[in-house]
Parts: C-alpha cells; sequence; structure tokens
C-alpha cells in the first residue's frame, strides 16, 4: 500500500473512532439520571452550600440532576427511619456517626471500599476518617465529612472575676475551679447536660478518670464499671451535689446548656466545634476561648469525636452516578469549605494550616488532635445496634437518677456497663454468623 | 302536595319504604363513615396488630402475647400510668372549669367582649409543639421570667426551673395543657350556651329563682350533653398527648413526667421496638374505653332523656 | 352577709368582680404569646443574656422580614391555608350529616357507630403512621396535600361528628316534621332548619377543625418530602437546627402563624355572639 491520502484518511478516521470510543468509554453518558440527597442536619447556610456545589456538579455532569430533601433535625431520625422503613430510599444521605451501626448493620448501606480506593481526588484522606467510615465490620459504610472532637469552652470574665487566668489543666483543677466560680452568687462552674445528648460527655469523663480510653477492655467487657470509671461518674453527681453546676441543668440538653454558657451563667462547657455557631452569634468573641479537656490522674484525657458523613444507600439505582457525586461533596475543595461553614475539623492530614483553623478558638482542638501522647481520642461504639437506645434513652433517666441521689453511681455505671457488653457480644455473634 | 315518599324511585311498596327507612341514616353516615374506616380503622387494627410482634428497626417476628407479658413486668410503665393519672386529671380539671367560668361570663354582655372572646381562642390556635417550647422558655430561670416572679412572691427559696425538680416538674406540662385547652372548653360551652332559649331564663327569674338554683337547674342540664361529650373527647386527647411533655421535660427528670403517651413514643422510636409500643397502647386504649364507658354509663343514670 | 350590702352595691362588685376575672384570664393567656412577640423583636445577640426581662433593650423587625422575604414561609402559609380550609369544609359537611344521622335516627348499629368514632380517637396517632404512610403510598397519595386533606379529614370526623350530634340534639324535631309534613324532603329539613339552629356550635366546629388542621405537625412532617409543598407547622419545626435555633426567626414566624387563625375566628365570632333569633323557636 502506498501512502495515497485515501490511506491517511482512513488512519484518521480511525483513530477518531477509537478516541471517541475511549472517551465515551471513560465519561459515562448519564442518560436523565436524578439523584436523590438527603441531608439531616440542615441549616440555612449548609443548604445553600449543598445547592451551589450541586449546581457546579450539576454543569460538570450534564444529564444528571440533583434532588435535594432536608429533614428538620427535630425529627430527623424518625422521620428518615420511616421512610426507610415504607421503602423510600435516598441515593445518598447524610449519615450521622450514632446512625452508622443501626443502618450497616442492617445491611441498608453500600460498601465503598472499592469505589475509594480507585478515586483519585481522595487520597489524602487522614487515616482517622477511614477509620471511623469503616467503624462497622470493617467495610467503609460512610464517608466522613468532618469531625467534631470535643473541647472545653471556658468564659474568660467570669474566671478573672474569680480570680483564675487560666482555663483548668487537670480533672482536680476542673472541680475546684467550678467550685471557685459557683461561690459566686447566681453563677456556676460548669454547664452540666443531664438531659439529652449529655451520654457522650459523661463518658468522657468516666473514661478520663479511669486512664483508660474506650468503651471495652481487651475481653469484651466495658470500661464503664471500672472503680475509676465509676469515680468520674461520682466526680459530675458530686459537683452537682455540691452547686458547681445549676440545679436545673439535671434537665439540660443542648439548646440550654449554650443559654446558660452565652448567658454567663455558667463558666464552662464541653462541646463540639459546631456549637461555636451558636456561640458565636450570641456571645463577644473575647469573653471566651476553647482549651483541651482536663486531663485525669493519669495525665491523658480522652476527648469524645464524633464524626458526620456521608453514606449511599445500598439499593440505589445509580450507584456510579451517586459515587460521583459524593466524591465530589467530600473533596478536599469543597471539604474546606464545608467545615468552615458546619463547624466540623476538615478529614484532611494538615487541615489545621489553613489561616482559619488558627485563631484561638480551634486551638484546643488541634492540640488534642495532634498531640497524641496526652490525648487519645475515643469514639463511641456507634456499631452496635442497640447504642442509639443508651444513648438517647436509659442513660438520660438513669443519669438523672444519679444527680438526684435516687440511685449510686456503682449501680448506674454497672447497669451502663452490662448494657454495653451484651450488645457487643451479640455485634461478635451477628459478625461470626455472617 | 303530594307526599315526599310517592315521589321515591324505590317505589312506595311498604318493603321500599322500610328499605329507605333503614337506609336513610347509613346515607348520612356513610361519605364520614367510609373515609374514618379507610384511613384511621384499618390502619388502627394493623397497628394493634404489632403488638403481637418483636420489632427490630427493619425485621418483625411473631412473638404472639409475648410484648404484653413484658408489659406486665415492666416498672417503668407503672411509673407511667401513674404519671398519666396524674396528668390527666391535673390539665382537664382545671382547664374544665376554668373554661366553663370563662363561657358563663362570655354569655353575658360586656364591654370589649368581641374583644375577650377573640383573645380567648388564641392559645389554642399555637402549635402544641411550640406552646411547649415558649412555656419552657417561661419557667427557665436563665431566660424566663416565672422562676423570678415565683421567688420574688416566696413560693420558691431561689429561682429555680420546675421543671427539673422531679416533684414538681409534672406541673410544668399540666399549666401550658390548661392554657391550651381552655379555649377548647370554653368555645363549645359557649356555643352550648348560646343554644339555650332566653325567655326560659327570663321566666325562671320571674318566678323568683336566685342565680344559683337558675345555674343548676336550667344550664347544667341543657349543657350536661356537651359537657360529656368535651369531657369525655378531651380527656381521650389529653391522655394521648404526648407532644407537650416531650418538648418541655422529654419525660424527666428520672422519668418523673413520663406519661404512657410518652411511653409509647420512646418505645415506638428509641427503643425501635414497635410491637411494645403498640401492646402499650392498646392498654392505654382499653382504659380509654373502660373509661368512656363510665361516662356514658353515669350521663345515662344522672339525666335521663 | 351579702344581704346586707345593698343590691346596687352587689351588682357592681359582682361586675368590679367579673371584670377582674375576665383581665386575670386575658393575662394568663396573652402572656405567652407576649413572650413570643418580645422573642421575635429581640436582636440575635441580646437573646440570652437580656433573656429574662420583659422588654429587650433593643428591638429589631429584622426577623420578620427574614421570615417573609428569604424563607420559604409565605409557601408554606399558603399550603396551610389551603389543606385548613379544604379540610374544614369536607368535616363540616361530613360531620353535620353524620351527626345529624346519630340524633335522629334510631337504628341497628348506632352504638356501634358511636363506638367506632370513640375508638379511634383513643389510640396514639404515632403508632398508625406507618399503615397511614403504607396506605396513602399505594394510593399514590403521599407527598401531596391532598393526601394530608384526607388524612386530616378522617382525624377530625369524630369530634365533629359527636358536636354536631349534640347541637342537633337542642333542636326540637317538632320542626322539621312540620317541613316533612308540608312536604318537604328531610334533606331540605336538614339544610333549611336544622343547620341553621345549630349555627353557633357548626361555627365552634369548623373553628376547631381549621385550627387543628393548621397546627399539625406528625403527618405532615412523616408525609411530605417536598419543599413546595410543606406546611406552616413543618416549616416552624426547620428552625430547630442541632446546632442552633434561631429563636427570633421562629418566634416571628409563629407570630405571621396565629394571623390565620385569628381572622378565620373573627368572621366566626358573628355566629357564636348570635344566639337563636327570636320566633324561630315558636315559628
Amino acid at each position: 500500500m502506498k501512502n495515497k491520502p485515501g490511506c491517511r484518511l482512513k488512519g484518521l478516521l480511525k483513530t477518531a473512532t477509537a478516541a471517541m470510543v475511549l472517551g465515551v468509554l471513560s465519561r459515562p453518558v448519564w442518560a436523565d439520571t436524578t439523584l436523590k440527597v438527603v441531608e439531616v442536619i440542615p441549616s440555612p447556610a449548609r443548604t445553600a452550600l449543598l445547592q451551589q456545589e450541586f449546581a457546579s456538579f450539576e454543569k460538570s455532569h450534564p444529564g444528571i440532576k440533583v434532588q435535594l430533601t432536608s429533614l428538620p433535625w427535630a425529627e430527623a431520625f424518625e422521620k428518615f427511619l420511616n421512610m426507610v422503613q415504607a421503602g423510600d430510599t435516598p441515593d445518598i444521605v447524610e449519615m450521622p456517626d450514632r446512625w452508622l451501626g443501626l443502618y450497616a448493620n442492617n445491611d441498608e448501606l453500600l460498601d465503598l471500599t472499592a469505589d475509594f480506593k480507585r478515586t483519585s481526588s481522595l487520597a489524602n484522606l487522614s487515616d482517622r476518617a477511614l477509620q471511623f467510615g469503616s467503624a462497622v465490620r470493617g467495610k467503609l459504610y460512610e464517608i466522613p465529612y468532618g469531625f467534631y472532637v470535643r473541647g472545653l469552652f471556658w468564659n474568660k470574665k467570669l474566671f478573672a472575676q474569680a480570680g483564675l487566668s487560666a482555663p483548668p489543666a487537670t480533672l482536680a483543677d476542673f472541680v475546684s475551679d467550678a467550685k471557685k466560680i459557683s461561690a459566686m452568687p447566681g453563677k456556676y462552674g460548669y454547664c452540666m447536660r443531664g438531659g439529652p445528648g449529655g451520654f457522650s460527655g459523661i463518658t468522657m469523663f468516666m473514661n478520663t478518670m479511669d486512664g483508660q480510653p474506650g468503651y471495652f477492655h481487651s475481653d469484651g467487657t466495658s470500661t464503664l464499671s471500672d472503680p475509676g470509671a465509676i469515680q468520674g461518674l461520682q466526680l459530675l453527681a458530686t459537683m452537682y451535689k455540691d452547686g458547681s453546676a445549676p440545679p436545673d441543668s439535671v434537665n439540660w440538653g443542648f439548646n440550654e446548656i449554650v443559654a446558660g454558657f452565652d448567658s454567663g451563667t455558667c463558666a464552662m462547657l464541653d462541646q463540639d466545634p459546631d456549637a461555636l455557631i451558636g456561640i458565636a452569634g450570641k456571645m463577644n468573641a473575647d469573653d471566651f476561648a476553647v482549651a483541651p479537656i482536663p486531663v485525669g490522674p493519669g495525665g491523658h484525657a480522652y476527648p469524645t469525636l464524633g464524626y458526620g458523613g456521608w453514606s449511599i444507600f445500598a439499593n440505589s439505582s445509580h450507584k456510579d452516578a451517586a459515587w460521583q457525586l459524593l466524591s465530589f461533596m467530600v473533596s478536599p475543595d469543597n471539604n474546606l469549605a464545608w467545615s468552615k461553614v458546619v463547624g466540623t475539623l476538615p478529614i484532611y492530614k494538615d487541615a489545621e494550616q489553613n489561616a482559619h483553623f488558627q485563631s484561638d478558638k480551634f486551638k484546643g482542638w488541634f492540640t488534642e488532635l495532634n498531640d497524641g501522647s496526652k490525648y487519645v481520642l475515643v469514639t463511641p461504639p456507634t456499631y452496635l445496634e442497640g447504642f442509639g437506645d443508651l444513648y438517647d434513652n436509659i442513660s438520660i433517666k438513669t443519669f438523672q437518677q444519679v444527680l438526684l441521689g435516687q440511685r449510686t453511681a456503682k449501680d448506674v455505671a454497672d447497669q451502663w456497663a452490662s448494657y454495653l457488653t451484651d450488645q457487643l457480644k451479640a455485634y461478635k455473634a451477628h459478625q461470626s454468623a455472617n | 302536595m303530594r307526599p315526599a315518599f310517592a315521589r321515591n324511585p324505590l317505589g312506595s311498596g311498604f318493603a321500599a319504604r322500610s328499605l329507605r327507612r333503614t337506609a336513610e341514616p347509613w346515607l348520612y353516615l356513610s361519605p364520614a363513615l367510609v373515609i374514618l374506616v379507610l384511613v384511621l380503622f384499618v390502619p388502627l387494627v394493623i397497628g394493634i396488630s404489632y403488638s403481637f410482634r418483636r420489632f427490630t428497626a427493619f425485621r418483625s417476628s411473631y412473638v404472639g402475647l409475648g410484648q404484653y407479658r413484658t408489659m406486665l413486668h415492666d416498672p417503668a410503665l407503672g411509673q407511667a400510668l401513674i404519671n398519666t393519672v396524674w396528668w390527666t386529671a391535673g390539665s382537664l380539671a382545671f382547664q374544665f372549669l376554668l373554661g366553663l367560668g370563662l363561657a358563663l361570663v362570655l354569655n353575658r354582655r360586656f364591654a370589649g367582649r368581641s374583644v375577650v372572646q377573640a383573645i380567648v381562642f388564641l392559645p389554642w390556635a399555637v402549635p402544641s409543639f411550640l406552646a411547649g417550647l415558649t412555656w419552657a422558655w417561661l419557667f427557665n430561670p436563665v431566660i424566663g421570667p416565672i422562676p423570678h416572679w415565683l421567688y420574688a412572691v416566696g413560693l420558691q427559696s431561689q429561682p429555680r426551673n420546675i421543671l427539673a425538680n422531679p416533684h414538681l416538674a409534672m406541673w410544668g406540662p399540666i399549666i401550658a395543657n390548661i392554657w391550651f385547652g381552655v379555649p377548647f372548653f370554653t368555645i363549645t360551652l359557649l356555643a352550648a350556651l348560646k343554644s339555650i332559649p332566653a325567655d326560659l331564663y327570663e321566666a325562671a327569674a320571674l318566678d323568683g329563682a336566685t342565680v344559683w338554683q337558675r345555674f343548676m337547674r336550667l344550664t347544667v342540664p341543657f349543657l350536661a350533653p356537651t359537657i360529656a361529650i368535651t369531657v369525655m373527647l378531651r380527656t381521650i386527647w389529653i391522655a394521648t398527648f404526648a407532644d407537650l411533655i416531650f418538648v418541655m421535660t422529654g419525660g424527666g427528670p428520672a422519668g418523673s413526667t413520663n406519661t404512657v403517651a410518652t411511653y409509647i413514643y420512646v418505645s415506638a422510636f428509641r427503643a425501635m421496638d414497635k410491637g411494645y409500643a403498640a401492646a402499650v397502647a392498646v392498654l392505654l386504649l382499653f382504659l380509654l374505653v373502660a373509661y368512656a364507658l363510665v361516662l356514658i354509663g353515669m350521663r345515662r343514670r344522672l339525666l335521663p332523656q | 352577709m351579702i344581704q346586707a350590702i345593698p343590691l346596687r352595691h352587689r351588682r357592681l362588685l359582682g361586675s368590679a368582680g367579673l371584670y377582674v376575672a375576665v383581665a386575670a384570664y386575658v393575662v394568663f393567656a396573652l402572656f405567652p404569646i407576649f413572650w413570643t412577640f418580645k422573642i421575635s423583636v429581640t436582636p440575635t445577640a441580646l437573646l440570652y443574656t437580656q433573656g429574662a426581662t420583659l422588654w429587650p433593650g433593643r428591638t429589631t423587625v429584622q426577623n420578620y422580614v427574614a421570615v417573609l422575604l428569604t424563607t420559604d414561609f409565605p409557601r408554606f402559609f399558603l399550603n396551610s391555608v389551603l389543606v385548613s380550609g379544604a379540610t374544614a369544609l369536607v368535616v363540616t359537611v361530613l360531620a353535620s350529616a353524620a351527626g345529624y344521622a346519630l340524633s335522629r335516627f334510631r337504628f341497628r348499629g348506632k352504638q356501634a357507630v358511636a363506638f367506632l368514632l370513640l375508638l379511634t380517637q383513643t389510640f396514639p396517632l404515632v403508632m398508625v403512621i406507618p399503615p397511614i404512610y403504607r396506605i396513602m403510598g399505594s394510593l399514590h397519595l403521599t407527598n401531596s396535600l391532598s393526601g394530608l386533606v384526607i388524612i386530616y379529614v378522617a382525624f377530625n370526623i369524630p369530634f365533629a361528628t359527636f358536636l354536631m350530634q349534640t347541637f342537633c340534639d337542642g333542636v326540637p324535631r317538632d320542626l322539621e316534621d312540620a317541613v316533612l309534613i308540608d312536604g318537604g324532603t328531610r334533606l331540605q329539613a336538614l339544610t333549611r332548619v336544622i343547620l341553621p339552629l345549630t349555627l353557633p356550635g357548626m361555627m365552634a366546629t369548623i373553628g376547631f377543625v381549621f385550627t387543628a388542621a393548621w397546627s399539625e405537625l406528625l403527618f405532615a412532617l412523616m408525609l411530605i418530602d417536598d419543599p413546595s409543598r410543606m406546611t406552616f407547622a413543618v416549616g416552624l419545626l426547620s428552625f430547630i437546627g442541632k446546632f442552633d435555633v434561631d429563636w427570633g426567626q421562629m418566634m416571628a414566624a409563629s407570630m405571621l402563624g396565629l394571623v390565620p387563625a385569628c381572622l378565620f375566628f373573627l368572621l366566626l365570632q358573628r355566629y357564636l355572639v348570635e344566639g337563636l333569633s327570636a320566633g324561630a323557636v315558636k315559628g
């Protein structure tokens, strides 16, 4: 065959066809796909950010439409459960850490391990993020979008008035500082959370006093009935009895502790970075700061770590498109913007280099994140199916009974411990059966 | 003029008339009944059937009477039942008496009556969870006025939130419920009062009856059917009403404001055992039906028609 | 003792007592609503620091502006008006008919019907959500306002029927017998004679049903996902974030939410004040 123009044209055609085919193969054509995304902790700023992200995603992926449903947090758990039970499942759902055990253990979620491995944009995800996303059976059922780490908010003004210049470094300091502040009329040292949502804070004190992180010993029994842990629970009860916490705090939930802190009624509050959003609007920025959690007798502290993330439902009919969207939502740039709006700590390594996270508000949390020798972060065992009942129901009533002196700390701690031990046994049995 | 029945398409025979007579009430009833049966009764039966099963979030298994047996040994349920009696009796008594008093007052002419009448209705127009939130705010000494007033008047040694006191906590939702429920009684009783012919009162007054006698011999008998039905309905509604309590105290502290209704909610959505919640609901159903039957029996005996 | 006080003074004391009692109740009824209003005009920064005072140091209309202009509240409002209005209308028609039947007829199954109406009130609504959801789903009525109307109608029928029965009972039978003897149908008797005489009761019923539908939260929340179909109560709930409750806006929206119920009730007031018009009874 001589180099005739016809031959060259044929060659060009072949190459063009090959390129087109390759192009089509590597960039799937989305034919009118609608992805349903459900968020469960909405706020106006956050929903707006999501809509923005979705708009730019839709532009770069023509054919895909994203439909966002925002459930009011106050009833989100019940409503979402209702939806799933009735078969009305989305493609992507926001998965708070405490829901993961329920949905993952019941095989409602997709294992994202393979998808994650082949997505280069997420390569810099921190090990912690991967670890927590794989909490259930070691499979990546959730990609976390950020961390909530417990820190100690303290009121600089009240401390100064009580003659204290720095936040407490140890638990002993914590108790005595609270007492000093409570000596001032109408003021209290600690905004105790005796109502809903207090359990992780309580166990944090128990762990710290006990000198052991985590909810379980290696043999599967719970740490909560250790003598040190019981002392930790007793510490809180004694503070309440001595008047270091407001008497009404036996019933305080999130709104009340924040109201107590903002109004200058109580001087210390253990909370996560997302509480900053609510507090910053209502309090003078110079009046408070965030310190690491005080260390226990062993010189360690065990702040709780929580997270939220995104999961894909196993019965989604658009798994590929859903992964595209999810990986876009948690990509480094989007995640940074997200963290600023939502108030979480970002999931990538070297996150705190960003200027936003360098104020004295964030110092406490990053100290905890970075100083592994002093601070071990504890995640609650959200992989246990019955953990939600303990957290949202059983623990509240029983903790209040301890505060009110109706039951002893040992009694209640033992009850929690045996509940958790049984839950873990059931979980392991279920695992080995699979 | 031709009698009505002759125009009826079913004909004028005796059988046709009989059929029409028995069918007639059902014609008036059926639209309401159809919707009721489809939307409420069938789900109610299904809901009751849950009580024979044990649920986890996504699975269920048949357990016969197992849930009921568990109920018998549940101390929290016992406490909830006692709390429910307090909750229902306390709320009902005050809102009924206040409502009746207010209705009687509004039945008389006085300056500004129409304004007052409009204001009376307002609490009922507020969504119950919002009422709960507002009252919780009012009772909170950090951000609300009531504890400070109680302290100023000497009822409390220091401004404290009664919602945090296990002995007093129930009164918080009760007061909120009274606030919420008075309009219901006021307006229904006022409407009933309006249908008492005025000349009866005039005649009685002319006969020399005192205000009290007029009230007891005229007003009460006329109001009795309305009172019976509103009290019965409102009691049932209060007993099954969880919103206010849940929003204000969450059932605490230490379960002191946990009623059967809040217990059902918690069992269904926290413990996620719809079966147990259904069993407790069936218990509540029996209790309320028994209560209604007693009330109807009492009414029959006290006021023979 | 009381007899010793001259009648004139007794009457004065009586009316003074009356006014005091009325004033006391008005304060009790209005105070929480006043509080809601107070919070709605309090700037966020002062919310907790000046929480317990009777009036904030600075006021703002920002919350109202935000609710009306930046949120979907006008939409939620409209949806609620539609749903509540439709519910009130349908329930009135159905319950008047049913209440009349229970009042006037003696028939087999009457006890059963009354029992059925009562029974449906005794089961907590929380428990019937899953079955209702499934039924509505099979009828393709989830996520729709008409589905919500149907559910609300069902909820309100027992109460409205009982009320209408009671009010129908209060109308003497001879009135409709007169119509029937004159050759009218029963339906004419019902619509032309009985119902007008039960007007105060009917108006009370309509008012209650409208309000009940307006403030209902649970079913509106569970049934409807589409933000363009959400109702007012669900909209209120969305102000409760996990970490930040926007109290100012929530209370502003609540105040706005009171308006339709108030208006509705003001309209109905006229009928509540009118009693039986003279002459109709002995007609």
